[in-house]
């Protein structure tokens, strides 16, 4: 017995994407920090942050916060924080 | 091999498979990934050329996407998984409907599939399609038994599964799941609804066919068999959906059986009138809330300092009839959300194409 049959999944579009080049020397950097509103996730991001601080002599910046979890980051608020820091911390969880 | 089933020239991949039987077909969909754990129907390519020619749209068309991962859902696709699910042709234009209204921003589509809450996604049909393609609104609705709500739910699911790949305990990080994370699909009972088609309650013409989607949790029963007043049902239904366990400022979907929609009717109160009084009984004091470790700020200052309502006001939950006629058994489906991020939607169902 033969069968043609169609594959049900989908190719995604992001698999053509690649990861930012890595930073040479975290000296001094800015961070930037963007949470998710979940609880505790300010704590998560802070002392993850403080670490890079303690370490690198990074300057941590004010955390922002996306207003729905399961939402992305809204266009505006990641350029923004692009725009003032070398990187981001942000993390997924409940 | 006719032009219109040349699913291969329309952009599919094709898996040419050599076996013993059909069953053999059935393990290979399982090898593949394909399965929600239940036998899969082979997405044959006659059968996904005749489900996808249902809509007059090219197979190509974007019906549903993810931004998230960037993966998007063609006509073709959700024919595939509609096969797979064991849908009749003259299913898929609900699950095409389903499927745009989920694509909706306000639904958070994504989020609600890979969440630790256990979201299904409650697709709910009114209007004349539901006797037309032979939906169970009656007995056991919520339950297995029916082809069309059995298949057409089980659809949504392949598609999340298979085009979007929310895989349990991978990109789906539900912490237990849910029964409806295999079919969550059913019909509104006209027969025995006091009120307007729920099409209509939800903006559309009294012809109309419509699907409402909802990102559901666990479904919760709500039994009265002895309240024959209005405020006795509805006292039942608030409490469940204030439960210390359930109560959000998410919406809600509360279907009547007929038993207990009748007390309603033939009371006099009309739709509007039950939701606001659902509304205004499904509270919780804040001092509970507290006492839990469940009151947050940002979520619930907007309500004051003395209770809290589920949902911001009557507009937040969905009334409609569904079930069999003996039984003074209801439901309360809450939602995903616990907060605002997903918003129910409704979608108009078109027309089969003509063949």
């Amino acid at each position: 017995m033969m069968m043609r049959l169609v594959d049900p999944s989908a190719e995604s579009r992001m698999d053509a994407h690649r990861t930012a080049p890595r930073l040479a020397d975290l000296e001094g950097l800015r961070i930037g920090l963007l949470g998710n509103r979940k609880i505790n996730a300010d704590v998560l991001l802070r002392e993850t942050a403080a670490l890079f601080e303690s370490r690198h002599g990074c300057r941590v910046l004010a955390l922002e916060e996306k207003d729905h979890a399961g939402k992305p980051c809204p266009p505006d608020l990641l350029a923004c924080i692009a725009s003032e820091s070398d990187f981001l911390i942000t993390a997924a969880g409940d | 091999m006719s032009g219109t089933e040349d699913m291969g020239a329309q952009g599919a991949r094709i898996h040419e498979w050599e076996g013993a039987d059909a069953a053999d077909a059935i393990e290979y969909c399982y090898e593949q990934g394909w399965s929600d754990g239940l036998p899969v129907v082979p997405p044959v390519e006659r059968r996904v050329a005749e489900m996808v020619a249902g809509d007059p749209r090219p197979p190509d068309t974007v019906v549903c996407e993810h931004p998230a991962t960037a993966r998007a859902c063609t006509l073709l696709s959700a024919a595939a998984n509609a096969v797979m699910a064991g849908c009749r042709p003259e299913y898929f234009p609900v699950v095409v409907a389903a499927l745009e209204a989920a694509n909706e921003p306000a639904f958070s589509f994504h989020a609600s599939t890979a969440s630790t809450g256990g979201s299904a996604p409650l697709v709910v049909v009114s209007g004349p399609i539901v006797e037309e393609i032979g939906m169970n609104a009656g007995a056991g609705v919520f339950g297995s038994g029916n082809r069309a709500n059995s298949t057409i739910g089980r659809a949504l699911r392949l598609v999340i599964m298979n085009v979007f790949r929310m895989i349990p305990g991978i990109s789906d990080q539900s912490t237990q799941g849910q029964p409806g994370k295999y079919s969550f699909c059913v019909a509104e009972r006209a027969d025995r609804n006091p009120w307007e088609p729920l099409s209509v309650d939800r903006g559309f013409g009294a012809g109309d066919s419509t699907v409402t989607v909802y990102a559901g949790a666990g479904f919760n029963n709500v039994e009265n068999h002895g309240g024959g007043a209005p405020e006795q049902i509805l006292e039942c239904m608030a409490d469940a959906m204030a439960n210390l366990g359930s109560i959000t400022t998410g919406q809600s979907v509360v279907v009547f059986s007929p038993e207990h929609a009748r007390v309603l009717g033939n009371a006099g109160w009309g739709r509007q009138q039950v939701k606001s009084y659902l509304y205004e009984h499904a509270t919780r004091p804040v001092a509970a809330l507290r006492r839990v470790d469940k009151y947050r700020e940002h979520e619930h200052a907007r309500y004051g300092e003395q209770a809290v309502h589920r949902g911001y006001g009557p507009e937040d939950i969905l009334v409609f009839v569904a079930g069999g006629d003996a039984g003074g058994h209801s439901a309360f489906v809450p939602a995903w959300s616990r907060g605002r991020s997903s918003i129910m939607q409704t979608r108009k169902i078109r027309a089969l194409a003509p063949r």
